[in-house]
């Protein structure tokens, strides 16, 4: 059968948070009860309902009821034939003393059975993909796990791509999400606790963590402020995110997420959590430090030298895409001293016809990109080369012509929007854009010193930050020189002998053993 | 908490603060920096002496509580609010440093009200987060300054602008205008201004006192000889001229040049200074707040708020720049700040010693913290 190796998935414990509907107990009547579970499903027609007689046990009737669309249509078919094949042989002196225990017993070729008396937790179930059966004269009706039906098939990731690197990704299925985890961790200590949040979508959470290596304490904390959600659905992991954030106003992320099954369990292996939520490929991993948004799954599986380069270049862009126009704003209108003779020279060649103060032009520009950005999102794609056409030729080069806006600013416009797509996590790069048009503000009408201002408050707010109780500066504010070895470096992995210390659990932080650095031959041969 | 590492780099950056705004000891010329060394040395004494040792004697009280516990309600309240106005005192005089030079160096048109009323408001934003958040901030801050300072140097000699020969001869006067300009002027600024920690040490997670001990002793040596060593620079690199300049510093940045492109960097050198001026400030700012809280026990967001208000206003007392420095080196540096960094902690020390049955009899309570105040540090 295809179902056997199913996880516990527990319905007993997840009753929903707000029942409204009152509690019905099955009677012994069959077509009454069929008659309840459909009512109580409103009777949609992709409620199927097949009703069958047993030869033995005085001709007992008893029926399968599920959703079709949402079941394992092979797995259900098999069983049907093994229950159709029973119901037609007559049992001489029947061994089992009800019906009800001969089909539990000795029929239904199912891993994953349940037990059931009300008439509500068979309809959840059914909700959830499974078969009930219900037999004629039972108080009781079994649940049969038939979860299937059709989900995306595992594809390589389409927001977060690496050159070299499993080219996985998760689906919308929780399941196959699971799966993808258990196939690279195989550690018994792998733990998944399960949730239902929303009371309409009823929507599955897994939380996924290594016993022994997360912090005992976020796993509490993370358990606590799920249960703590009320709402009536979840459609996607963001829904959770705003709810379980250490801070409610803040432009950074604090949760990471990832569409990777392999940096998800890197992230496992350091000691993270994982939030998975059924319906979204990206799951949630907490907590999470600042560093921790420039680290591409891919610079653990390139060389360590080329992977420091990027890292810095990444921090660099995130710098470039947050400050750049604020810093070109303040220096050509407060601090024009600074800039090379030569150069001030053409720039103020090139602003003489512009009619608008730098801080103005930059605004006109930048809105202009943010445009063009979420047009080139949202845009049908068969419409994509006309919108780049316009956005680049009538939008750049000839409001360069018709004197509105001056080339320099569209060469640092353009090179912060390259600068700003380099940061791999996007959440991090929306906090950049974001923070660049107050700099902006603050340059336009302060200069140097108010970017700086700018920088110090954007510092504080950052230095009370916390992600589940952990600083967000971690590594450098407060300093833990063990943490610095993947940061702006990421150095080798026999290098890397520890766990990021404060986030995984002080009690098992040794990750690789000593004395593993390569070394050649004494001899030199 | 705060970390011993943490407190150490608010010590470093706390005493180089508004310090490399000036040459300190100017008046001893030449030998200004043997100046710096003796205020060093003789700031380390009062340190260690005085200041450590009150909060040795109650580890776990700010200021403000033994104030109150040693001198009682009233008289323990009396000095505990003239502390909350030399610390806003202080503040005002770095707001004041920091809005002028700002305004003289970079921000020619805006009024002085509006710069002002910035810094207030940045310096607020980190005091409302409570000292965890100022503190890891400085951790941040420190290490990026003093990579920023260690630029400018090398820059600085590779210019071919240092000069040591200006420093010789050594002693052409004698000795006494070296010590004349060290004591008390550089014991009172900015040695003698780690009283200030006296509301902070109480936040630092440690096992033993001596930890807290040693970690700021290094902090204050290394900022000590970083000033001291700021000053040969100065010296070196303007010889006389370092005594009629503005900012000294400052002035030996313009000379400057990169390759001939980059050949103006004093904004970015001033803004080094100022991210250090900002820190002193809000140090003041902080240790002013808190005192308030504990004084009137009210929250520390409720106590910025009066604190803030009092450092905005109170900046305006000040005609000018000059004036400002003026009132600060002639009168405040031999008068007034000796008696809040020496003999008001003397006294205190002494009473301390003299009152061991206040602390023994209270050493198994548990010192009383307004709680809402509680709320605001770092775990």
């Amino acid at each position: 059968m295809p179902n056997d190796d199913k996880t516990t998935k527990q319905y007993e414990n997840e009753a929903p948070k707000k029942e409204t509907k009152p509690e019905q107990v099955l009677i012994p009547d069959l077509d009454i009860n069929i008659e309840r579970l459909h009512r109580f499903l409103g009777g949609g027609a992709d409620i199927v309902c097949r009703t069958l007689q047993h030869r033995s046990f005085d001709n007992a009737r008893y029926a399968l009821l599920y959703i079709d669309g949402i079941v394992d249509g092979i797995g259900l078919n098999t069983m049907l034939l093994g229950l159709l094949d029973d119901a037609n042989r007559y049992i001489e002196g029947g061994v089992e003393s009800s019906l009800y225990h001969h089909l539990t017993e000795r029929v239904i070729a199912n891993g994953k059975l349940g037990e059931v008396n009300s008439i509500n937790k068979a309809c959840y179930a059914m909700l959830e993909g499974s078969t009930i059966l219900v037999v004629d004269g039972s108080l009781r009706a079994i649940i049969i796990d038939t979860t299937g039906g059709k989900s995306r098939a595992v594809e390589e990731p389409s927001s977060q791509t690496v050159v070299r690197g499993p080219k996985e990704g998760f689906t919308e299925n929780l399941r196959t999400n699971t799966s993808l985890i258990r196939r690279i961790i195989k550690s018994p200590d792998l733990r998944f606790d399960y949730k239902m949040i929303g009371h309409q979508t009823r929507t599955n959470i897994a939380i996924v963590y290594l016993e022994g290596i997360a912090e005992v304490e976020v796993i509490k904390e993370v358990h606590r402020r799920l249960d703590a959600i009320d709402i009536d659905g979840v459609l996607e992991s963001g829904y959770i995110e705003e709810f379980i954030q250490d801070r409610a106003f803040t432009p950074f992320p604090l949760l990471q997420n990832t569409e990777r099954p392999d940096a998800a369990c890197a992230g496992i292996l350091e000691g993270q959590v994982i939030i998975m939520v059924s319906g979204t490929p990206f799951v949630l991993q907490a907590p999470v430090t600042f560093v921790k948004f420039f680290q591409s799954s891919e610079d653990y599986y390139q060389r360590y030298d080329i992977a420091t380069f990027l890292r810095i270049i990444r921090m660099t862009s995130f710098f470039i895409s947050m400050l750049l126009p604020s810093l070109y704003i303040a220096i050509t209108t407060f601090h024009q001293e600074m800039l090379p003779t030569s150069l001030l020279i053409s720039l103020a060649a090139q602003r003489e016809g512009i009619p608008f103060p730098a801080l103005l032009e930059a605004f006109l520009m930048e809105i202009t990109f943010e445009i063009l950005r979420e047009a080139g999102v949202r845009m049908p794609r068969i419409i994509g080369p006309a919108i780049s056409i316009v956005g680049a030729l009538v939008l750049g080069q000839a409001a360069v012509q018709a004197g509105i806006i001056s080339a320099a600013m569209v060469i640092v416009v353009s090179f912060t929007a390259i600068a700003s797509f380099v940061i791999p996590a996007v959440n991090m790069g929306v906090a950049a854009r974001l923070i660049r048009f107050l700099l902006m503000i603050l340059a336009g009408t302060f200069g140097l010193f108010g970017i700086m201002s700018g920088l110090m408050i954007l510092l504080a707010h950052m230095c009370g930050l916390r992600s589940f109780g952990k600083p967000y500066l971690m590594p450098f504010a407060p300093f833990v020189a063990s943490n610095l070895k993947d940061v702006l470096i990421r150095v080798p992995w026999w290098a890397m002998r520890t766990r990021p210390t404060n986030i995984a659990s002080d009690k098992n932080i040794t990750r690789a053993g000593a004395g593993q650095k390569p070394s050649p031959d004494q001899e030199g041969v | 908490m705060v970390t011993l590492r943490q407190m150490a780099s608010t010590v470093i950056l706390f005493l180089i603060g508004s310090s490399s705004l000036f040459a300190l000891g100017g008046k001893a010329e030449k030998d200004a920096w043997m100046s710096v060394f003796i205020g060093v040395l003789a700031g380390l004494v009062l340190l260690s002496l005085v200041t450590l040792q009150i909060q040795k004697l109650e580890p776990g009280r700010n200021l403000i509580e033994i104030y109150k516990l040693y001198f009682g309600k009233i008289i323990g309240f009396a000095f505990g609010f003239i502390y909350v106005v030399y610390y806003c005192y202080k503040c005002i005089r770095n707001v004041r440093e920091f809005a002028d030079l700002s305004i003289m160096l970079m921000l020619s048109d805006t009024p002085l009200s509006v710069v002002m009323l910035i810094i207030c408001l940045i310096g607020g934003y980190a005091v409302m987060g409570g000292p965890g958040v100022f503190f890891r901030m400085v951790e941040m801050l420190l290490p990026i300054l003093l990579l920023i300072y260690v630029v400018l140097y090398i820059l600085l000699i590779s210019s071919g602008l240092i000069d040591f020969n200006r420093l010789l001869p050594f002693l052409e006067k004698g000795f006494k205008p070296v010590w004349d300009a060290a004591i008390p002027e550089i014991i009172s600024f900015p040695f003698g201004e780690m009283v200030l920690f006296l509301m902070f040490w109480r936040y630092v997670e440690f096992k033993q006192f001596s930890q807290i001990m040693k970690m700021t002793i290094m902090g204050y040596l290394f900022a000590g000889m970083f000033i001291t060593f700021m000053n040969v620079v100065i010296i070196s690199s303007l010889g006389s001229f370092a005594g009629w300049s503005t900012v000294p510093l400052l002035q030996a940045a313009t000379y400057i040049s990169i390759g001939n492109v980059f050949e103006r960097i004093d904004p970015l050198v001033a803004l080094l200074f100022f991210t250090a001026v900002y820190v002193k400030l809000t140090a003041y700012y902080l240790g002013a707040s808190l005192a308030l809280a504990y004084l009137l026990g009210i929250s520390l967001r409720i106590a910025a708020i009066p604190v803030g208000l009092g450092i905005f206003i109170g900046s305006f007392w000040f005609k000018s720049y000059m004036h400002q420095v003026n009132v600060g080196f002639e009168q405040n540096l031999k008068y007034h700040f000796p008696i809040f960094q020496m003999l008001i902690p003397a006294v205190l020390l002494i009473v301390m010693l003299l009152r061991k049955g206040v602390r023994s009899g209270s050493s198994h309570k548990q010192p009383s913290h307004p709680t809402s105040e509680e709320s605001n540090h770092a775990k």
